[in-house]
């Protein structure tokens, strides 16, 4: 028998629990050519802000060991574009469309929502507080919790869509931030954006990024991501979305019994661009093989040591 | 899909660092355009993470096979070199534009600088099979690294060679055969140039092309992740201060319009 794959996260019904990540997917069509976006549970879009942003200096993107580090600082057609030309687009694509917002500060959060909350194809609002590759806001903002409980208060009565918080890992104690978001009103959280990392290149002895430091994603953040996506679970009831390194639906299946609801896929994309359909695919088996019906039943089981 | 594992039919080192390899493929064999990329994962691990750009440096079609021509320069390539024939290579593609063969121009000035030669190869067979007249300058570090130029001239390319260590050719670098050339040469409006090479090359040819009457196409090289212009990481700035990725707005350019730093 077909397992039930469909998840709920908040008023939001999701065909199946794997979205892909804000950032790497583009507004969402992209990577129609490779395999029908209509096959995953939802899609974030590409952060957006109130103007367009051309992002950072080159070189903003270099490898390291099972990861990737990124300096690209948000760059984004702007609010106005991606309601005119983006949204649009997928006005016929049969999954959720989840709208990814950052501002540089508290009104122009608020200011975002208001331009797109109400966009009939917006299903629900992923707010990014933690994006450290911009000056102002972004990981400032996402590492204190009150800033986030002024931004959800000043969100909040302007929506019934549900409003995900997207938190940053580099931050001491996730679970205060976490509690923060869920009774300033947030129906669910994202975690984790990337986590601060640098490069050198040793010869040279500039850094491998322009902008010296920047955020690091992919397998050697999964560790550290399933780590926050339990502790936040332990502090907060409303559904958590895990995310950070997953390239396998075992990955993913990890997320979920740490206490994930669902995830998304981030950097896999860029390497595999069909990978979010085998992390469903392999959600699947596992399910098949170990005879569960229903993918909530999987979420935050883990057993005792 | 544009993802394919291919055949690798050969698999050899040209000098100590720059290996070509033979891959088969019926649909990239019939879709790659000259300038155009693949995106290889060198192998199916999480280590390296990321696909590597190579260009196409040669496509015979009648044997559906694809050429890539690569220097070993670090972790990936390292790796791709120890690749077998008859294990399979993973790529995507082909991604990006290309050059503009479609331009009016009866004479191609093609000026290559170290691995820029990759992509060359391809452009030439495509341009002499249009009929298009060709001549190429091109300057490596090393002599041992300039092959196949007997075949071009065979078929009435006029190559120029320019070696840093002398050995083959003039000593010096591809600057030094391109001034005399365009002295000659530089308001023929029936030229059209194409450079490929490190980014210093370009920028002092830029200095040169600034000065010609004809047009100049240039593929360029940044680290890419996605290669299809998502993640926007490979930017490129232009001189009217727009931002274009080199994954999907190129790799091939405008020449004049890009802005370099140095
Ligand atoms: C469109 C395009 C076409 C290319 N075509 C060819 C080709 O035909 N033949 C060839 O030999 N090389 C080509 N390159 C460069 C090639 O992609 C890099 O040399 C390769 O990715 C290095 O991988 P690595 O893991 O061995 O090196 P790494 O360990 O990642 O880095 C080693 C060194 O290579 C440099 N490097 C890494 N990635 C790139 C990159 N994308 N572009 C330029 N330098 C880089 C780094 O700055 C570093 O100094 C091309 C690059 C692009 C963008
Ligand atoms: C190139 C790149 C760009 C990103 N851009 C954004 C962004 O605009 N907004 C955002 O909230 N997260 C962004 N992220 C973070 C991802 O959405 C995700 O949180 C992170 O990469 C961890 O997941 P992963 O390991 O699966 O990639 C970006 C990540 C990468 C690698
Ligand atoms: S490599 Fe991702 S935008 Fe060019």
């Amino acid at each position: 028998m077909k397992p039930d794959l469909s998840v709920i996260i908040g008023s939001l019904n999701l065909k199946n629990p794997v979205m892909t990540a804000s950032g790497t997917f583009g507004y969402g069509l992209e990577y129609a050519d490779y395999f029908d976006p209509a096959m995953l549970g939802g899609i974030i879009t590409k952060t957006v802000t109130l103007e367009p942003r051309a992002g950072n200096r080159m070189p903003r993107i270099a490898e390291t060991p099972a990861g990737m580090l990124n300096s690209i600082g948000l760059a984004n057609v702007g609010v106005e574009s991606f309601l005119e030309s983006k949204l649009p687009e997928l006005e016929n694509l049969k999954t959720a469309v989840i709208a990814n917002i950052a501002g540089n500060t508290v009104e122009e959060y608020c200011l975002l929502l208001q331009k797109i909350a109400n966009h009939p194809r917006v299903d629900a609002i992923e707010v990014n507080v933690s994006c450290p590759n911009v000056e102002q806001g972004g990981l400032a903002f996402g590492a204190d919790a009150s800033v986030i409980e002024e931004i959800m208060h000043c969100m909040r009565p302007e929506t019934d869509k549900p409003l995900i918080v997207k938190l940053t890992p580099n931050v001491t104690d996730i679970q205060s931030i976490a509690a923060a978001a869920e009774s300033a009103g947030a129906d669910a959280l994202s975690l984790i954006n990337t986590v601060l990392g640098m490069g050198v290149d040793i010869q040279t002895r500039k850094p491998l990024l322009a902008r010296i430091t920047g955020g690091l994603s992919g397998p050697a953040i999964k560790p550290i991501a399933l780590a926050k996506v339990y502790q936040a679970a332990q502090a907060v009831s409303i559904p958590i979305i895990g995310l950070g390194g997953i390239m396998t639906g075992e990955d993913a299946v990890e997320f979920l019994i740490a206490g994930a609801s669902a995830v998304q896929v981030g950097t896999l994309n860029f390497i595999q661009p069909d990978g979010a359909l085998q992390v469903i695919s392999g959600i699947e088996k596992y399910c098949i093989d170990h005879g569960i019906e229903r993918i909530q039943d999987l979420v935050g089981t883990l057993a005792e040591a | 899909m544009y993802i394919e594992s291919c055949e690798i039919l050969t698999h050899e080192a040209i000098t100590k660092t720059v290996y070509r390899i033979v891959v088969s493929s019926e649909r990239l064999a019939r879709e790659c355009y000259p300038g155009q990329f693949l995106h290889v994962k060198v192998r199916e691990a999480i280590d390296p993470l990321l696909r590597r750009p190579l260009s196409v440096h040669r496509v015979i079609p009648k044997k559906n096979t694809i050429e890539l021509l690569y220097r070993v320069v670090g972790h990936g390539t390292r790796l791709m070199s120890g690749l077998k024939s008859g294990e399979l290579l993973n790529v995507m593609g082909p991604l990006g534009n290309g050059f503009d063969l479609e331009t009016p121009f009866d004479h191609a000035v093609i000026v290559a600088g170290g691995m820029g030669g990759a992509p060359v190869f391809f452009l030439i067979d495509t341009l002499l099979d249009m009929g298009k007249q060709v001549t190429l300058i091109w300057g490596v570090g090393d002599g041992k690294e300039i092959f196949g130029i007997e075949t071009f001239k065979a078929r009435g390319v006029d190559v120029q060679i320019a070696t840093e260590d002398g050995t083959v050719g003039k000593k010096g670098l591809v600057t030094d055969l391109l001034i005399p050339f365009l002295a000659k040469e530089k308001n023929n409006s029936t030229l059209c140039g194409f450079v490929c090479g490190p980014e210093c090359m370009l920028s002092s040819v830029q200095k040169l092309a600034g000065k010609t009457s004809f047009p100049w196409q240039a593929s360029l090289e940044e680290r890419m992740a996605c290669g299809i212009g998502v993640c926007r990481g490979c930017g490129v700035q232009l001189r009217n201060a727009d931002m274009k990725m080199v994954c999907d707005d190129g790799p091939v350019f405008n020449l004049k319009e890009i802005y370099f730093e140095a």
